[in-house]
């Protein structure tokens, strides 16, 4: 076991390797530079431009650039913020509660409904429900969330008036239930998805829970369908649950950069967009890098859960 | 005039929205009087209440002298001062600077190469320590210090022998004259010798995310990604503040800016202000005051005459004469930017108000090319010696009026046998070396052209400011004219505004003969504030509303 | 292309309408229901301009913001007085192809480093798998952003962008497919008979994973379609005056309060098209999997 795991982080961190080349050299390559914003500023020239960039070391050849930064982060240096010298670790730490938040709640948004609707589902196989089901998940999954935000910002905010448009809070409020009034739109919207994932995957796991000798045996007993269903089928489907809620973990950040994006939501996505507009290396490159660490992670823990579950993966 | 909210896109006139910019233009004086004198018996004594200042962009640069954008200027001018600010009229009145130097009064030399600043006395640094002249050369040091990410040096480069002469005194000399200095030294606030100078790498300093000025507010805190705080200075030299705290909230989304002054959670709208398609709602709010004021961006749509296309003066005019101005401000800007057909702002001293009208006329357009010989082919596009009349036409993607009137610009110039291809590009791309080296054909950009109140425009028209013909400077139209290039000299050789103006007014008639850019509009920004605030003056020659925070306060 | 015929699912093409596969295929309701609303869309989107009064360019700012259904605009107009409808056939076609191309590509990356690690196995196998997962790694979207942000965003990058972060399912699905059959009898055969790797790949290999590739084809455009939106959405991907579904949303959201069909109108071209190509590729999935039959 010890020595699939350490391999497993051994192959982690290639990838994490790898990730960084690619990332890195997809910035640094590209036309422009941090400089560029600045252009226009008035009463500023050329060349303090050019010497601002090279007195930041933007001038050196790619390569250098990227092995001075890695021997940093070997360090545990992510850098400084272009925009305001901040550690970028700092700055992305800042910005990790509100993603958090938001990415936690929609989990449990769409755990709560997506495994009551996929138990439903599978209980009542071939129902109006489960054919309803089965097209709305597709649906869910095909509506772009930016969009659904846009309508949902229409709908309950501009023409219901019950939530706001955006903002994670209001100011000088900052309440808990201030705070929960502000996440009820973005936290639904972002979780329209996995709510299909979780009720095609509830779906699925009960009807192979239900067909097995042990359930039949326990209803057999006289225990009542409704206790079999949610302590055996629950019961067993709670590990791989994990493991699938580990691997959904890029969706739900690419998610929840839209999904911030549209609803003002102070969280990582937005410090992505606005570090992309400000060509803000540093803090795009920490940002590429935490959701990559973040995503082998989970996949990570997937994985070992699998392996801890069914032995026969560990000899793979 | 009757308010109808339903009328989502009202068509202001010309005439209409030029009257409202004389309205407003009339009424700006009001506040500045009240700000500045009569009024001071109705502020308060003692610093009271708190302002919400609202910016769609985050301060993030708390030390003025490195590279920033203007939002962080917002900061700066609560928490500094410089030796002497500059008011909405374009005069210098002293801060730190006892006395405003000038030729008349002999703090400058009549060549403006020796200079000598009396300063104020007993003013202390947030800290408690006393502000001395060392100061004054520590910060003029540090802008051209080599290992700090000064984000100017230029008039400071030409400063040699400073010397401090008493702690409230101070001369230096100029390598030679430099008419914009002035304006330079009037953005240049000055920063503590003795919280910044000892450390080890000032572009990191902690000082950097913690300034220590002598400002009317001192820093409070900040919440990254949220809001700053700043807190009254008790000890100010000035006059002010009266307010207890201010806060600066950044709120990423115009739409929500807006939404948040209606709802009453932010006091003033900063940068960028109310969205033009909000005005007409805006203005029939309870308790907000909404006022038009004019920015100092001038729009334009530069053409790149490096490009054989633009090299002909027929096919510059014929192109200014296909463009509806007055089409793209009424519908798409709701009428609110004036015309313009100058790069100065309207509000200068230097501005020439008795240049050739545009007249938008597309069979003037077609007469103009046809009498030049730029004939239509089997395309429908014109060429001439064998140089198709096509271009591309760049600008920042996601500005999205922008874009439209690009597009609505884009179908007049197809109408008139030209063709104009869109490629717009990110912001990082555009303004990089495309625009910098002159690569592109043309471009709509709004420029403020000016430092602060100075006229001198020499970085965008000075023959020698072009980098793709070996020069340095942002003439990216590669404008080369030795008649613009001498009454630039003429006009940067004196320090007395009087003796400048002739140089600057002929200099505009050039620009708008030779058309190197078609002046579309100078920008006209609408910007809200809650009822009893007092002390808002909007100041064309500040990049911020909040320049003069610290003589603001709540009525009553 | 021609690895993408019936011919490979070894059955004769004339039969195929009437195989077993076919017609699971046409019983599956969703399914159908995809195939014809994608033909609609189409048809709509090749045909439609020139059946509409008003030319997707045309610019009147005096009807900007007219509502559906005013002076013949059935979507209305938009912020320059363009008709919605005829630009949203024009972006249709953008969007369509866009989504298309991008799948073809992304097909063709995925299926060479599925086919090459699946059959080589071991180092090779390592090495393209743990690439194909550094891929994953990124949340796609900001791998797409950060490419978008810093190239010249014409339809054409946009598709190759769009194609370099979807191609990493299809090289799994391939790898695993390649992966079991290789040691099936024909290919010990047609090892035995001396052909060579590259024949043996994708002439034996590849035409029996067809199936599956088929399905990854289909539900990539639908993720395709769904990219281009998001990047373009966000400001990075196509530029006006260009339109495409994701574009003409850019800006909307300004809008929402007053001429809020600019953004219902696009997002529900989107959402048909995706949802479409999602049934379908669901459809062929139950349809290629023999054991659906048996349930």
């Amino acid at each position: 076991m010890l020595r699939y795991i350490v391999g497993r982080i051994g192959q982690s961190l290639v990838l994490l390797f790898l990730v960084s080349i690619i990332g890195y050299f997809v910035l640094l390559l590209a036309p422009g530079g941090p400089m560029s914003q600045f252009a226009l500023t008035p009463g500023i020239s050329k060349q303090d431009l050019d010497r601002i960039a090279e007195q930041m070391g933007l001038n050196r050849p790619i390569i250098v650039q990227y092995a001075d930064w890695l021997w940093h982060l070997l360090q545990g240096d992510w850098g400084a913020s272009f925009r305001d010298n901040r550690p970028v670790l700092t700055v992305i730490l800042d910005h990790l509660p509100a993603t958090l938040l938001l990415m936690g709640s929609a989990t449990a948004i769409a755990m709560t409904l997506g495994v009551w609707i996929g138990i439903m589902g599978a209980i009542r196989r071939y129902s109006i429900f489960d054919y309803a089901a089965t097209v709305g998940a597709m649906i869910a999954l095909s509506v772009p969330t930016f969009w659904f935000g846009l309508i949902a910002i229409y709908v309950f905010s501009l023409n219901l008036g019950w939530f706001p448009a955006g903002n994670m809070y209001t100011i000088g409020s900052g309440s808990v239930g201030d705070v929960l009034w502000h996440l009820v739109l973005p936290a639904s919207v972002l979780a329209l998805v996995d709510v299909a994932i979780w009720s095609r995957y509830m779906r699925t796991a009960t009807l192979d829970v239900i067909n097995q000798d042990f359930i039949k045996t326990a209803r057999a007993k006289g225990l009542s369908a409704r206790r079999v269903l949610f302590k055996h089928v629950v019961g067993n489907a709670l590990l791989p649950m994990i493991t699938l809620a580990g691997l959904q973990v890029p969706a739900l950040l690419g998610g929840a950069l839209v999904t911030e994006t549209v609803f003002t939501w102070p969280g990582m996505g937005r410090l992505f967009l606005d570090s992309l507009g400000y060509n803000d290396y540093p803090v795009v490159m920490g940002l590429l890098m935490f959701s990559a660490v973040l995503v082998l992670i989970g996949n990570l823990l997937a994985d070992l859960i699998s392996a801890f579950v069914d032995p026969r993966i560990r000899l793979a | 005039m009757a308010t109808d909210k339903t009328t989502l896109f009202p068509e202001i006139s010309r005439r209409k929205a030029l009257g409202l910019m004389a309205a407003t233009g009339a009424g700006l004086a009001v506040p500045a009087l009240i700000g500045r004198g009569s009024a001071l018996a109705a502020a308060p004594d003692k610093p009271t209440g708190q302002l919400i200042v609202g910016f769609s962009q985050e301060p993030t640069v708390f030390n003025p002298h490195l590279l920033h954008i203007e939002v962080d200027e917002g900061v700066h001018f609560a928490i500094f001062d410089p030796l002497f600010n500059v008011d909405p009229d374009g005069k210098f009145t002293p801060a730190l600077a006892a006395e405003v130097p000038t030729v008349e009064n002999g703090g400058i030399s009549a060549d403006g190469l020796n200079w000598k600043i009396k300063l104020r006395d007993g003013v202390k640094w947030h800290d408690g320590q006393p502000f001395t002249a060392e100061d004054v050369k520590f910060t003029l040091d540090l802008m051209v210090e080599p290992d700090f990410r000064s984000w100017r040096r230029a008039g400071h480069d030409l400063v040699r022998d400073i010397k401090v002469v008493s702690p409230t005194e101070i001369t230096w000399r100029m390598e030679k004259t430099y008419a914009p200095y002035p304006s330079i030294l009037a953005s240049t606030f000055i920063v503590p010798k003795h919280a910044l100078g000892e450390a080890a790498d000032k572009n990191t300093a902690p000082f950097n995310n913690a300034p220590i000025g002598t400002g009317a507010f001192k820093w409070g805190k900040r919440v990254a990604g949220d809001h700053i705080e700043l807190l009254a200075n008790a000890d100010y030299f000035g006059e002010g503040p009266y307010l207890e705290r201010v806060i600066i909230k950044y709120i990423p989304d115009l739409n929500v800016l807006y939404t948040q002054f209606k709802s009453g959670d932010i006091d003033i709208t900063g940068l960028q202000w109310i969205t033009p398609d909000h005005y007409e709602e805006a203005k029939g709010l309870a308790d907000r005051e909404v006022q038009l004021v004019a920015g100092s961006t001038v729009e334009s749509f530069t053409l790149n005459m490096g490009k054989p296309q633009f090299k002909d003066p027929a096919v510059r005019a014929a192109l200014y004469h296909a463009i509806d101005k007055q089409a793209i401000i009424d519908a798409l800007y709701y009428g609110l930017p004036t015309p313009t057909e100058t790069y100065m702002p309207q509000q200068s001293f230097y501005y020439n108000p008795d240049l050739p009208k545009h007249e938008f006329s597309l069979e003037k357009a077609k007469a103009v090319l046809d009498g030049a010989g730029w004939v239509a082919g089997g395309d429908g596009v014109r060429a001439k010696d064998g140089v198709k009349l096509a271009f591309t036409c760049s600008t920042t993607a996601g500005n999205h009026i922008r874009e439209q009137a690009q597009q609505f610009i884009q179908q007049s110039f197809k109408d008139i046998g030209v063709e104009m291809t869109i490629s717009n590009l990110p912001p990082a791309v555009m303004w990089g070396d495309y625009w910098m080296t002159s690569q592109f054909d043309s471009v709509i950009v709004g420029i403020d052209f000016l430092t602060g109140p100075d006229p001198d425009t020499s970085d965008y028209f000075a023959s020698t400011s072009s980098v793709a013909t070996g020069g340095a400077g942002q003439n990216t139209w590669q404008y080369h004219s030795s008649e613009v290039d001498k009454l630039l000299q003429e006009g940067g050789n004196s320090l007395v505004p009087d003796e400048r103006k002739a140089s600057y007014m002929k200099l505009q008639e050039v620009v708008r003969n030779d058309l190197p850019l078609l002046p579309l509009f100078q920008y006209t920004t609408v910007r809200g504030r809650k009822k009893g605030l007092m002390g808002f003056t909007p100041n064309v020659n500040n990049r911020i509303d909040t320049w003069n925070v610290g003589t603001w306060y709540w009525e009553g | 292309m021609s690895t993408v015929t019936p011919a490979n699912l070894d059955l004769p093409p004339e039969n195929w309408w009437r195989s077993r596969t076919a017609r699971r295929f046409r019983r599956h309701r969703l399914a159908m229901f995809g195939v014809v609303m994608i033909a609609v869309l189409t048809i709509a989107c090749v045909l439609g301009p020139y059946v509409l009064p008003y030319d997707q360019l045309f610019i009147d700012l005096r009807a900007r913001f007219a509502p559906p259904m005013t002076g013949g605009h059935i979507f209305g107009t938009d912020p320059l007085g363009r008709d919605v409808a005829a630009r949203l056939f024009h972006a249709g076609r953008i969007s369509l192809l866009v989504g298309f191309c991008a799948m073809l590509i992304s097909i063709v990356i995925g299926t060479v480093i599925g086919v090459l690690s699946g059959y080589y196995g071991g180092r090779v196998d390592a090495a393209l798998m743990r690439f194909t997962d550094a891929f994953l790694s990124f949340p796609s979207i900001f791998l797409l952003l950060a490419l978008a942000a810093f190239i010249r965003p014409d339809p054409l990058m946009i598709t190759v962008i769009i194609a370099v972060t979807t191609w990493m399912e299809v090289a799994r699905i391939v790898s695993t497919e390649v992966r079991s059959l290789r040691e099936r009898d024909f290919i010990l055969a047609a090892h035995m008979l001396g052909l060579s790797n590259s024949w043996i790949m994708f002439r034996e290999l590849l035409p029996n994973a067809i199936g599956p590739i088929i399905v990854a084809a289909t539900l990539t455009v639908a993720r395709a379609i769904l990219l281009e939106a998001y990047v373009s959405f966000l400001g990075y991907g196509i530029q006006p005056p260009l339109p495409s579904w994701g574009n003409m949303l850019n800006g909307a959201q300004q809008y929402l309060g007053s001429a809020p069909w600019l953004a219902i109108v696009p997002g529900i071209a989107i959402t048909l098209a995706v949802t479409s190509f999602n049934f379908i590729g669901d459809g062929l999935r139950d349809a290629l999997d023999a054991r659906s039959d048996l349930s």
